[in-house]
């Protein structure tokens, strides 16, 4: 696949603080890329270079082959951002802000107005776009905000952050018009400090603190890279030292131990093993009563680069 | 210049429709204005200076009667109003009336004069109308000496042997009268051109709340970036040039239509005159490209929009008392009216001053060029200075 952003070694300090240090990584064309990390991690200052907004101490930035730089407005028509502040003016209606926004990207006027309808149309704020943004919600201004950032068609979109504040239905709709963005080949960049939104929206994720990235990956590779296992709880009416000792037996089964009325298992493949688990629970004649399957999250993989929780 | 059309476009409409510029840009000043015109206009204007001067000749001599020529003389080419009266009652009820003052020339001045003797001219004045008051008081005092340089005359004839007639002490008064006065009036309005007061509060509002005004657009940096809309400008395939050129153009824009609309109510509402039209055109626009400047600098070095906009009113209030725009601060001080050449409301002022009472527009120059070089200092440093914060 094309490669639509290549950052490479992006440096950044304010006076002595290193915000960013050396992070590189790269964005195919349709790609999710997440950077997973907390508050002060580097994720803005990061995103902030690569739309041109701040000028790396070191380091290169290419969107599309061009590079970007500050003083240049080359390739910035191929950047949609969407920063993390609802950036749009609320005496505006919906449209004058998509329109004003428009120009500036030199839409000629009826194009302009075509794509105008159409992001209005995928943001769901078509019957709502004549009214003023002051009186949109929360989460319809949200929306809009993305709006603004795809309306010129960009090959990269950078979304800070963009949940931040929203309530869960809004949330939602802003989640899956992300994962839509995929497939229509768009590459996106996705800072978040959630990791639910990570695993469930990035193809690839960086986890990234103190302004350096700890590792990239997908899920499974960062979660293997750390050596984190899944965790199978089957519970269970019968003898629960037995049924422990059985399941250890197991070779996929790292550990085994009573828990409450059922057994915890750690093991590095669940879903390969739960047949087989089971079967053998059963022949010892308990009785299984449910089960659940969790496997290692980022945030476990967060708190085990870091020594430190996603959310500190 | 397309998109810093577009930002000024779009600023303009948000400026409409918060009603902030209106309030600030319009109304207020021009309230102000009317308000001050209103409570001052009367005491300064220029109709005001008509004198109400009234006369009580009891005397009815020729000499006495030379007086009253004088007087009416001086109502002749519109330096005063004069009323005469019969007696002292009708004088007084007058006084109460309409204010002013009266001279009483009593029975027996006229003999009194010719004898040689010593005579009393009383002046009656209201206490609301002490201009009037004061300048009957200078006649009396000038006609009194003038009958007593006569006196002397007389003393000095008689001495001579020769005793002059009541024809030729009656001539002696009238031309002894006709002397120049003890008192001169100055056409203050023709010769320093000094704005009436209503034209100077009109004018005086119009360009205090001028840096108010302008405000509007160049502090709107600071707005944008604290919103996150700056982001996105600069995210935009634009320079940066462009951003702050459309925050210049609608502070520009701004005050160009806040001055223009404040120049036809005033002169609608309030007869202010301001000048030649083109003349006051230079003006506006050099003092509307001085004040956006000012106000550059200050958005430049702010952090925030709050602190733009206090700084930028303290920086507004002192410029504008120190230029003279309540008041005619540096009138009888020349160090203040030295140091109030330091700000671009005293130009501005001093401008219209200039094209004031039939002047020519290019009178104005001086004070046109002095805004422009203001223009040039402040709106060279906010123009590098608000770049530069841009990028950071």
């Amino acid at each position: 696949m094309t490669t639509v952003l290549a950052a490479e070694d992006l440096t950044k300090s304010f006076g002595d603080l290193i915000a960013v240090n050396g992070v590189s990584f790269e964005i195919a064309e349709g790609e999710t890329f997440g950077l997973l990390g907390p508050n002060g991690a580097g994720k803005t200052t990061s995103i902030s270079m690569v739309a041109g907004l701040l000028e790396p101490d070191d380091g290169t930035i290419h969107v599309a082959g061009t590079p970007i730089k500050t003083n240049s407005t080359d390739g910035r028509s191929d950047i949609g951002l969407v920063p993390q502040e609802i950036a749009i003016y609320p005496d505006l209606t919906g449209a004058e802000n998509l329109r004003f926004f428009g120009r500036l990207y030199d839409l000629p006027g009826e194009k302009l107005d075509k794509r105008v309808e159409e992001v209005l149309e995928v943001i769901g704020l078509a019957e709502r776009q004549d009214d003023l943004v002051s009186e949109f919600s929360g989460g319809m201004q949200r929306r809009l905000n993305i709006g603004i950032g795809l309306l010129h068609r960009p090959k990269l979109l950078i979304l800070d952050e963009p949940t931040v504040g929203v309530d869960p239905q809004s949330r939602n709709a802003i989640l899956e018009s992300v994962e839509d963005l995929s497939g229509e080949g768009i590459a996106v960049l996705y800072t978040t400090h959630y990791m639910e939104e990570a695993e469930r929206l990035c193809d690839r994720v960086a986890i990234i603190d103190e302004g350096v990235i700890k590792a990239e990956g997908t899920r499974r590779e960062l979660v293997s890279l750390v050596g984190e296992r899944d965790r199978i709880r089957v519970n269970v009416t019968g003898d629960l030292v037995e049924v422990a000792r059985v399941a250890s037996e197991l070779p996929a089964v790292h550990e085994a131990s009573p828990a409450d009325s059922g057994v915890e298992v750690l093991a590095n493949d669940a879903s390969s093993l739960l047949p087989e688990l089971l079967s053998r629970v059963s022949a010892t004649g308990a009785t299984v009563t449910g089960v659940a399957v969790s496997e290692p999250n980022l945030e476990a993989v967060f708190l085990h680069l870091t020594g430190k929780a996603l959310r500190d | 210049m397309g998109a810093a059309t577009q930002i000024a476009g779009k600023d303009l409409k948000l400026r409409v429709r918060d009603r902030s510029f209106f309030i600030m840009g319009i109304i207020t000043p021009l309230a102000l204005a009317y308000i001050f015109h209103l409570v001052f206009g009367n005491t300064f204007t220029a109709e005001s200076l008509e004198l109400e001067v009234g006369l009580v000749d009891l005397d009815g001599s020729e000499v006495s009667q030379s007086l009253g020529e004088v007087l009416s003389a001086l109502e002749a080419d519109g330096t005063l109003a004069l009323s005469e009266f019969d007696d002292v009652a009708a004088a007084e009820a007058a006084l109460e009336e309409d204010g002013g003052a009266f001279i009483v020339l009593d029975a027996g001045l006229g003999e009194a004069a010719v004898q040689g003797r010593p005579f009393t001219i009383p002046v009656v004045g209201d206490v609301d109308s002490p201009t009037s008051t004061e300048i009957a008081s200078s006649i009396a005092s000038g006609f009194g000496s003038a009958i007593e340089r006569t006196q002397l005359s007389i003393v000095t004839t008689v001495g001579l042997g020769e005793t002059p007639s009541p024809e030729e002490v009656a001539a002696w008064g009238e031309e002894a009268a006709l002397r120049p006065p003890a008192f001169a009036f100055t056409d203050v309005s023709a010769d320093t051109r000094q704005l009436d007061a209503n034209t100077f509060f009109a004018a005086g509002m119009a360009v205090f709340f001028l840096f108010f005004t302008v405000q509007f657009g160049v502090v709107g940096i600071l707005e944008e970036k604290q919103s996150g809309t700056l982001a996105r400008l600069l995210a935009a395939p634009i320079s940066h040039t462009s951003v702050v050129a459309g925050k210049a153009i609608l502070s520009f824009s701004l005050g160009l239509i806040s001055m223009t609309v404040l120049i036809v109510a005033t002169g609608l509402l309030m007869d202010a005159e301001w000048g030649p039209p083109l003349g006051v055109a230079l003006l506006v626009i050099a003092g509307v490209l001085a004040a956006t400047s000012i106000m550059g600098v200050i958005a430049a070095t702010a952090t925030s929009a709050d602190g733009a906009a206090n700084l930028g009113a303290i920086i507004a209030v002192i410029l504008g008392m120190l230029g003279g725009t309540f008041f005619p601060i540096g009138q009888g001080n020349d160090f203040l009216a030295r140091l109030s050449y330091l700000t671009p409301h005293a130009w501005f002022m001093r401008g219209l001053s200039d094209i004031s009472g039939g002047a020519e527009w290019t009178e104005a120059l001086p004070a046109v060029g002095a805004l422009l070089l203001f223009t040039l200092v402040f709106g060279t440093v906010a123009w590098v200075l608000l770049q530069r914060k841009l990028t950071r």
